[in-house]
């Protein structure tokens, strides 16, 4: 509605350079259709811009707090377990008696 | 450290398939068949990794045991409670609770109460009347109308099937039938295989004592039942398949609903597990995916399902007895998040 807003608006001047020979070159270029149509693209450029980056956005929110969920506690307690398990692998060549694996347990 | 066990384990059954034909083992083993899991628990490692109890807030439990058989529980729960209601949002109100509860086991009986102190009552009763006979009683008394209520059970296990009578207030009837059909204990052509390997090579008792190790059950079943107070009957039917790496189940009920579902142990620690849900009436239609973790001091269980809903669980083992549990679940669809952590004592 608001390019139709703009176009109506360079539409009058276009009428009123017909009617006053002085009209200034600034008139013309500005209600030349080259340059509304420019504008119209540039506004639904920005338009469809804006929407992709905000649905981008969200997804990439939706992916992150989905990842921080789901993975990261998994990182951090799969990284816990193999340090305990090389802190035993460690005492148990410390010692060099056998693991006994079941009183560790 | 338990993949030091089977080479040294492996060995023997090998020597002795040598010496002996593989006839035994070859064919369906029909005189041993091993008892079904009951009928309400076909789906229970599914549920076990997919169907987190979530919570929100604040949980505290701490359980003391007076003496072997002898147990007392206090709970503290604090956070809100969902209410339900018509409209779309969720509309939560905050709640404080405390529960006391009793519970006397043992091998044959097992009886478990529970109060609460906004007036609800729970009682479990099993007793396992003779080897094969169990009756089984729940209870529930609350201050609200019509939401009382109590059923019992009697369960018969025979020697390859399982069947359950259910009779409940409100004229609820209810009966089901597991059997094994089908139990496989060795596949034989691997074992012949590996045999000859592993005269010459001892390090190979890995192989061989896997596909030793594989039995596969069938299992059958279906229920009935009959809620007089609603007039609705119902019929169901259910499968399982099990071996020792993955567990699949498949459930249809004459209330539309049909639930199939799948279990992959990936290794001793690790196993994963998906389900689908549909139900024929209300055309809804549910996936999930999740995976179960049980490490020495933790156990973890995540899940996603096709709502959009994600949900996690850990359970760490802090110290002996005690254990801290994180709650976290997700739903960016209806924009309800809940969070929540407690502590188990004893």
């Amino acid at each position: 509605m608001a390019t139709q807003s703009r176009r109506g608006g360079s539409g009058q001047p276009d009428r009123r350079s017909g009617s006053k020979p002085e009209s200034s070159i600034l008139t013309k270029i500005t209600s030349s259709s080259i340059v509304s149509r420019g504008k119209q693209a540039a506004s639904d450029a920005a338009f469809v811009s804006k929407k992709l980056l905000r649905s981008t956005g969200k997804a990439a929110w939706i992916a992150g707090t989905t990842f921080l969920i789901l993975v990261v506690p998994l990182i951090i307690e799969m990284d816990r377990e193999q340090q305990f398990n090389e802190l035993e692998l460690q005492q148990a060549s410390l010692l060099g008696a056998p693991p006994s694996t079941p009183s560790l347990k | 450290m338990a993949g030091l066990v089977p080479p040294g384990v492996a060995p023997v059954p090998a020597e002795a398939s040598k010496t002996a034909p593989t006839k035994p083992e070859e064919k369906v083993d029909y005189k041993n068949l091993p008892c079904p899991v009951p009928f309400e628990e076909i789906n229970r490692e599914i549920f076990m990794s997919l169907k987190q109890e979530t919570f929100e807030g604040l949980r505290f439990d701490f359980t003391k045991g007076l003496n072997q058989k002898f147990s007392l529980s206090h709970s503290v729960i604090m956070g809100p409670t969902e209410v339900p209601s018509q409209s779309a949002e969720t509309i939560k109100i905050p709640t404080a609770h405390y529960e006391f509860g009793a519970n006397y086991i043992d091998p044959n009986l097992m009886l478990i109460g529970r109060v609460l102190t906004d007036g609800r009552l729970t009682a479990r009763v099993k007793w396992d009347l003779t080897e094969n006979l169990t009756v089984k009683a729940n209870a529930q008394l609350t201050n609200e109308p019509h939401m009382s209520h109590g059923i019992f059970n009697f369960d018969y296990k025979g020697k390859d099937f399982r069947s359950q009578f259910q009779m409940g207030n409100g004229a609820l009837l209810g009966a089901s039938y597991i059997q094994i059909e089908l139990h496989l204990l060795v596949n034989s052509f691997p074992k012949r295989l590996f045999t000859t390997v592993l005269s010459s090579d001892n390090n190979n008792g890995n192989i061989l004592d896997f596909f030793l190790s594989v039995t596969q059950h069938l299992s059958l079943g279906g229920e009935v039942f009959w809620a007089g107070q609603h007039r609705k009957s119902g019929l169901g039917y259910a499968a399982r398949y099990e071996t020792d790496k993955m567990v699949a189940t498949g459930q249809v009920a004459s209330t539309g609903m049909v639930l199939l579902g799948y279990v992959q142990k990936v290794s001793e620690k690790v196993s994963l597990a998906t389900d689908f849900m549909y139900n024929y009436m209300s055309k809804d239609v549910t996936a999930s995916v999740g995976y179960d973790y049980i490490l020495r001091q933790c156990r973890l269980r995540g899940k996603i399902d096709s709502n959009g809903c994600t949900s996690a669980y850990l359970e760490e083992r802090l110290n002996m007895g005690l254990n801290f549990i994180l709650s976290a679940e997700l739903d960016h669809k209806k924009k309800d998040y809940k969070f929540g952590f407690g502590l188990t004592v004893g």
